[in-house]
């Protein structure tokens, strides 16, 4: 899969998570904003690597601003955001989630 | 539950309301200067119907971002005002936002992802989204073992480029290892961006050591410098070279190796004069400031102001004193055009 376009999907309010894709080259780049970086940082990094990579996506940069949001809603902000980039929106892989 | 609705300023009682929250907030410059660039603006209304927030966005610069904090949890409204925003900007295809504010607030941008890029006692400097400074860094071209060279800087706006600019970077070339002339990107000037660039390169295209670079969103011009926020418009000139300065030094100096700066030393604009006054003291000590007397011509200084006058007036032969072979040939072909933008009322006596 490939990225075509800068893509977000998500809020900056409570319980929610921003998420930008880019093209990127240097595999997953995760830059991530959260209040619980010290608790959950690397859970959520896993999260998003491993929706993105079950969508077929490899060398991707992602900023993510984490405001408490669970695993269910990182997974379908990451997705959304992932589709939004390949400009596949219309053709949705739900399988992944 | 607070709602996000479109604000129509153009609305007379709109743009009264909104005033009206702003100014309870602290923010008191309304002049055509700061508000007629607003592209869009967002409103957020509590249960009442009452105003309670509001932000704007003007190109990809957020402005006039206010929310009242009575109730419920602290910083929901701020939260949503900066997406409801950064939901446009994506809209328009812009992901790549800065932010001018106060700099106790640099904090709550902090919170959502805004990467702090400048602060002063006043004003902070922040952006959000990609590509970001270190892309902007990255991309610029660098040579072999660039960490022991002679790096040296020239930000210039060449509106269009001079002899005296030709003098001044033909100075720093001699002077140094290596020489970045940033051209400064926004497009407010007489000459478009693209052509100021263009010129810049011809006109540079015999010192090898030189490369031209787009200044990007990170040479700060004062003519696009909001000031709404600060105490007093008096401020604008200082607040905005200390901005400058310090993305320079902070962000763009140390990724580059750049240790000196060069600058021309200003007779006549009280703005410049002062402008490389303060500019050298911020960029100190780490950079060096070093000041090149301007270049003359039959007794007159070189400057682009004076070129733009000449355009003005249609003076093809004396405009050849003051440029290069390039800039001569280019404003020949484009004479009518250039003229036709100052009778639009493109002014011609800044910078």
């Amino acid at each position: 899969m490939e990225i075509k376009t800068t893509a977000v999907a998500g809020t900056l309010e409570s319980s929610d998570i921003q998420i930008m894709i880019s093209k990127g080259t240097n595999g997953i780049d995760i830059d991530l904003e959260s209040e619980v970086k010290k608790t959950y940082g690397d859970q959520i990094k896993k999260v998003i690597t491993d929706t993105l990579k079950a969508y077929g996506l490899e060398n991707v940069k992602v900023k993510a601003t984490d405001k408490g949001a669970l695993d269910c809603v990182i997974k379908a902000r990451t997705l959304a955001a992932a589709q939004r980039a390949t400009e596949t929106s219309d053709k949705p892989d739900l399988e992944v989630l | 539950m607070d709602k996000v609705v479109d604000l129509f300023l153009n609305n007379n009682s709109t743009k009264q309301k909104w005033e009206e929250l702003l100014s309870s907030l602290g923010l008191h410059d309304f002049s055509e200067r700061e508000v007629d660039v607003l592209d869009h603006t967002i409103g957020l209304e509590n249960d009442e119907g009452n105003l309670v927030g509001t932000g704007s966005v003007a190109g990809n610069v957020l402005k006039y971002i206010g929310v009242k904090n009575d109730e419920g949890e602290q910083g929901a409204r701020f939260n949503k005002v900066v997406t409801a925003l950064s939901q446009y900007l994506t809209n328009e295809g812009i992901f790549h936002s800065f932010v001018f504010t106060k700099a106790k607030y640099a904090e709550s941008f902090e919170h959502l992802h805004f990467n702090l890029l400048a602060k002063t006692d006043q004003a902070a400097f922040l952006e959000n989204g990609t590509p970001d400074v270190t892309d902007f860094v990255a991309e610029i071209p660098k040579v072999e073992d660039q960490e022991h060279k002679k790096v040296a800087a020239i930000v210039m706006n060449a509106n269009p480029f001079t002899l005296g600019h030709e003098h001044l970077v033909k100075r720093a070339s001699e002077e140094n290892d290596l020489v970045y002339v940033f051209v400064v990107a926004n497009d407010v000037s007489l000459f478009s961006f693209d052509e100021r660039f263009k010129l810049v390169q011809e006109g540079t295209k015999e010192f090898t050591n030189v490369k031209v670079v787009s200044g990007s969103d990170y040479m700060v011009s004062p003519a696009t410098f909001p000031a709404y926020f600060l105490k007093s418009p008096d401020d604008l000139i200082t607040v905005q070279t200390a901005i400058d300065a310090a993305v320079f030094k902070k962000q763009i100096a140390p990724a580059l190796n750049i240790t000196r700066r060069y600058i021309g030393k200003e007779p006549i604009s009280r703005t410049t004069h002062y402008y490389n006054v303060s500019l050298a003291h911020e960029l100190g000590p780490d950079i060096e400031v070093i000041v090149i007397d301007r270049l003359q011509k039959d007794d007159q200084i070189v400057t682009a102001n004076k070129v733009r006058q000449l355009i003005k007036d249609g003076n093809l032969r004396e405009i050849n004193k003051f440029v290069p072979e390039t800039t001569y040939k280019f404003i020949k072909k484009n004479m009518p055009e250039l003229q036709s933008r100052i009778e639009k009322g493109m002014n011609i006596n800044g910078n």
